[in-house]
């Protein structure tokens, strides 16, 4: 059996490497079973994936789960500012009786995951320093996601949208002067260039996004139990690899700034409370607001330890 | 099946039915159909209109509507001929000057247009029967139009370096100031052959229209002054930190309307319903193109016959500049065919891969395939600019167009040697205002 | 001449389906035309709000993108009847009257089919965002039910009007490919 695994990323990516130690760790198992890897959006675009896939166009795919919260607004909490400390804390959230009931609403549209990770990122500011709130007070800002620009534009940002493939430019003109987004895009897109500081994820960080491997449920289950077998030990696997990756590449990311001459800034205790106060009264209303079983599902993210 | 062979016939396939005459964004529809179907089951026909959505789901698009508007506007008022006497009265001493103006207008048209087929009609209407009638042979009439309008596509704004920028995910503010100084060497290279040819015919003198006076030549000045502004406002707003590529082109499109209707007094309904209809054609057939081209490049993707395609050439041991002239005279046969945007949504991510795996530059590549497609464009079958020379000479023979054009197309190539032997041509001005390539 | 220089037009003559469709087509070019300068209008007021008056954008890059789209497939029928889709007609012109004919009647079928399974799978898409309430996953959380309706709208007016063009031809109102000069 063949099935088809799309993602957006380039092959230097982690993501697009937990898609390949899957591939090849099936193809080890001697199950006749091949998974073929459309990378770099070659298949379908970033948040056009969830569709296909819940309808068996595709097999499995690599992606933000919250692109497709229009869909199912539940999975807006998986990019929430706040919501994730760090890479353990992630970790035990996506054992959590939350991430089951987020995996229940998956279900409905017969998806399944095979690989849970979240990833870390960051603030640029291209004059100063982004650590507490009241930094992007009047600047223009690009935020990744829905929750992010809520608490930003209650912290008086200006929020401009745009695709992450034109921060790099609108930084260089002064369209912008900040943004926020993950640690691997600022290095992808060499944001390092244009910009005076940058705020990495570290022990303590805002931006966590969960990026899980996906399944169609059906075409899973069409598998022959060892098919499953091998598929689940290979997943297994990926997913610790996953968790060790994730970490090195806030540190990194860290690094390429720092050797490009770019000041780097840390968020204090302090700093941090500060926009999760700020974040309830923004975004975490809104998500309540929208989403009618909402609070009782913050309630149990929050409850996470 | 064989991916590659695979390749092989939905080559084939696409050939026999755009060959039938169907439209070309509809055939690449029923080809991309007819394969999806027999390779990937009947449920796939259900992805096609979401895919073909997803497609035109870009913000970067907005500016080909835009660019189009800005020709369209400025084309239907008479600022084209304007533009063209002004150059003229300048260079009335020049043997040959009528040609060497004419292009000159284009290049300027080209600098407020982004689209080949306007900057043509805008130049043309007025300049190829005002050649014709000062005794330049046909052939240089339409041939000089037909080869000047397709700088539209490659000096700032461009559509096609539009296009090639969402499909390569390269800066689009990049691209466009790597247009700029080859463009400029096409204009010098036309000008050089326009005089040489006038100069060798040996009728110089009376093709040289009656000279102007300096007054006449001051008095004409200040009706150039909408374009220069026009075209500095556009930099302005695109380098100068106002807005981004694609938001800079609806600022230049609100301004040529409001030249067109103010300066120009073009502020009655039909005549604004004539621009708009005119950019509405161009622009909803190009961007039918794009979607459809993009429903043709999914089902190329997923019966893997792009990757394979990429892989194949991938192991092949070639010098680069074989691979490179190999690629060129593809792009070459496919412009002849098809309009430059279907080319490069269907060959970019198929090419895109190999040429910078050969350590090729990216942006340097654009402008190349621009030049390419630029040949497209005044060749038959599909020549854009050739429909549109027609329609301003009816009566001149697409014989005698091809055979005044030919001169032209000698130069195109002679850029893209050029080009070859001096990238940096391309990329020298985009890594001085934008910094080294990212 | 190569190219559709030489097409004109479609006509209608005196057949009332061919009017009425011929006015349908007309209104969705109007609104094409509109929709584009909406879009011009709302990028413009974009860069004031962020340039001049330095807030927020939040809702405009979406409402041109939705509006591009729109003018995009609302106009495909008008452009058709403009015969303004590019072509190869190198065969079709070098074919004599007969045959012709009869690569025009295919051509024209096979644009009608693939346009009808467009018009079908677009309805179809469009009722599956209307039924489970989709939304854009912006803060402006567009119903996408909206933007959507242009695809399976624009493609039933593309469809009237290549039928209309298809009866057009058999009533010998309208020459095979709008070539008139032969
Ligand atoms: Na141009
Ligand atoms: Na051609």
């Amino acid at each position: 059996a063949e099935l088809r695994l799309s993602h957006q990323w380039s092959s230097k990516d982690v993501r697009h490497k937990v898609a390949q130690i899957v591939a090849d760790e099936v193809a080890a198992a001697n199950v006749d079973l091949k998974i073929k890897i459309f990378g770099s959006k070659s298949l379908f675009k970033p948040r056009e994936q969830y569709r296909p896939l819940s309808r068996g166009f595709l097999d499995m795919s690599v992606l933000p789960l919250s692109y497709a919260g229009g869909q199912r607004p539940q999975y807006n909490l998986t990019l929430m500012p706040g919501l994730v400390k760090n890479h353990d804390h992630a970790a035990r959230l996506s054992e959590s009786p939350f991430m089951k009931d987020l995996e229940k609403i998956m279900a409905e549209d017969d998806v399944m995951v095979l690989v849970h990770g979240y990833l870390a990122g960051g603030f640029v500011g291209k004059d100063k320093c982004i650590t507490k709130p009241e930094d992007v007070k009047g600047l223009q800002t690009r935020a990744a996601g829905k929750s992010f620009e809520q608490m930003l534009a209650g912290a008086g940002a200006s929020i401009a949208s745009m695709a992450s493939s034109e921060i790099y430019n609108a930084m260089q003109t002064g369209v912008l002067n900040a943004a926020n987004t993950s640690s691997s895009s600022f290095v992808s897109y060499r944001i390092y260039e244009q910009v005076k500081c940058y705020t990495p994820a570290s022990d303590l960080a805002l931006w966590f996004m969960y990026q899980p491997l996906l399944m169609n449920k059906t075409s899973f289950e069409k598998l022959n139990e060892d098919q499953q077998k091998a598929l689940l030990a290979a997943s297994k696997k990926a997913q610790a690899y996953y968790l060790e990756e994730a970490k090195k590449q806030d540190a990194a990311s860290e690094k390429v700034f720092r050797d490009a001459g770019v000041e780097i800034a840390k968020m204090s205790q302090a700093d941090f409370d500060a926009w999760r106060e700020l974040a309830k009264k923004t975004s975490y209303k809104a998500f309540v607001d929208e989403v009618s079983d909402g609070q009782q599902l913050l309630d149990k993210a929050l409850a996470v330890e | 099946m064989d991916p590659l062979f695979l390749g092989g016939l939905v080559a084939i396939a696409t050939i026999l039915v755009l060959f039938s005459g169907v439209s070309v964004a509809l055939g690449l529809l029923i080809v991309s159909a007819g394969f999806l179907l027999t390779f990937d089951g009947f449920r796939s026909l259900e992805l096609m209109p979401e895919i073909l959505f997803g497609k035109l789901d870009n913000f970067a698009l907005l500016s080909i509507p835009m660019f189009i508007i800005m020709g369209s506007s400025i084309a239907s008022t008479r600022a084209g001929a304007d533009l063209y006497e002004a150059l003229e009265r300048w260079l009335t001493r020049v043997p040959g000057g009528l040609v060497v103006s004419n292009l000159g207008a284009c290049a300027l048209f080209a600098a407020m247009s982004g689209s080949s087929p306007a900057t043509c009609a805008a130049i043309g209407k007025m300049g190829i029967p005002e050649m014709r009638k000062r005794g330049y042979p046909d052939g240089v009439a339409a041939g000089s139009i037909a080869a000047g309008g397709t700088l539209g596509i490659l000096i700032p704004p461009s559509v096609t370096m539009i296009v090639y920028g969402i499909a390569t995910e390269t800066s689009i503010g990049r691209l466009f100031l790597a247009g700029v100084v080859p463009g400029l060497l096409l204009v010098g290279l036309f000008m050089v052959w326009s005089l040489y040819s006038t100069w060798r015919s040996g009728d110089a003198s009376r093709l040289s229209a009656g000279s102007y006076t300096w007054a006449q030549r001051f008095e004409i000045l200040p009706r150039v002054v909408p374009f220069l502004l026009i075209i500095l406002g556009v930099l302005y707003a695109m380098y100068g930190g106002i807005a981004t590529p694609s938001e800079t082109a609806a600022v230049g499109a609100l301004m040529c309307l409001l030249v067109a209707m103010i300066i120009y007094k073009l502020w009655h309904p039909s005549k604004i319903w004539i621009v708009l209809r005119d950019s509405t054609k161009e622009s909803v057939m190009i961007l039918f193109i794009i979607a459809a081209a993009g429903v043709f490049s999914y089902m190329l993707s997923s019966l893997f016959i792009t990757q394979s395609i990429a892989e194949w050439i991938g192991t092949l041991d070639v010098n680069r500049w074989v691979l490179m002239g190999a690629v060129n005279i593809f792009l070459l046969i496919a412009g002849f065919f098809l309009p430059p945007v279907a080319v490069i949504l269907m060959a970019a991510p198929i090419l895109l891969p190999i040429i910078t795996t050969a350590g090729f530059d990216p942006i340097w590549f654009a402008v190349v395939l621009t030049i390419n497609m630029e040949i497209g464009l005044i060749s038959p079958p599909v020549g854009l600019n050739l429909y549109v020379i027609n329609g301003i000479a009816p009566d001149i023979s697409l014989k005698t167009i091809l055979t005044g054009s030919l001169p032209f197309v000698a130069c195109m190539v002679l850029a893209i040697i050029l080009l070859c032997l001096f990238p940096s041509l391309a990329t020298w001005l985009p890594d001085i205002v934008m910094g080294k390539a990212i | 001449m190569a190219g559709h220089s030489s097409a004109v037009a479609a006509h209608s003559g005196n057949n009332a389906f061919l009017k009425i469709v011929e006015r349908l087509s007309t209104l969705a070019g109007w609104a094409s035309a509109a929709m584009i300068v909406i879009a011009v209008a709302i990028t413009c007021q974009m860069i004031v709000v962020r340039f001049v008056l330095n807030g927020s954008t939040v809702w405009q890059t979406e409402a041109v993108i939705y509006l591009v789209i729109a003018s995009t497939l609302i106009g495909l029928p008008y452009v058709q009847r403009l015969r303004g889709h590019v072509n190869v007609d190198l065969i079709p012109i070098s074919l004599s009257p007969g045959p012709r004919f009869i690569l025009a009647i295919l051509t024209l079928f096979l644009s009608i089919l693939i346009v009808l399974v467009m018009v079908f799978y677009g309805w179809e898409y469009w009722a599956v965002a209307w039924d489970r309430g989709w939304r854009s996953d912006t803060v402006w959380g567009v119903r996408l039910w909206i933007p959507y309706l242009a695809i399976p709208v624009g493609f039933t007016l593309l469809l009237l009007q290549l039928i209309a063009d298809f009866v057009a031809l058999i009533l010998c109102i309208d020459k095979p490919f709008g070539l008139e000069d032969v």
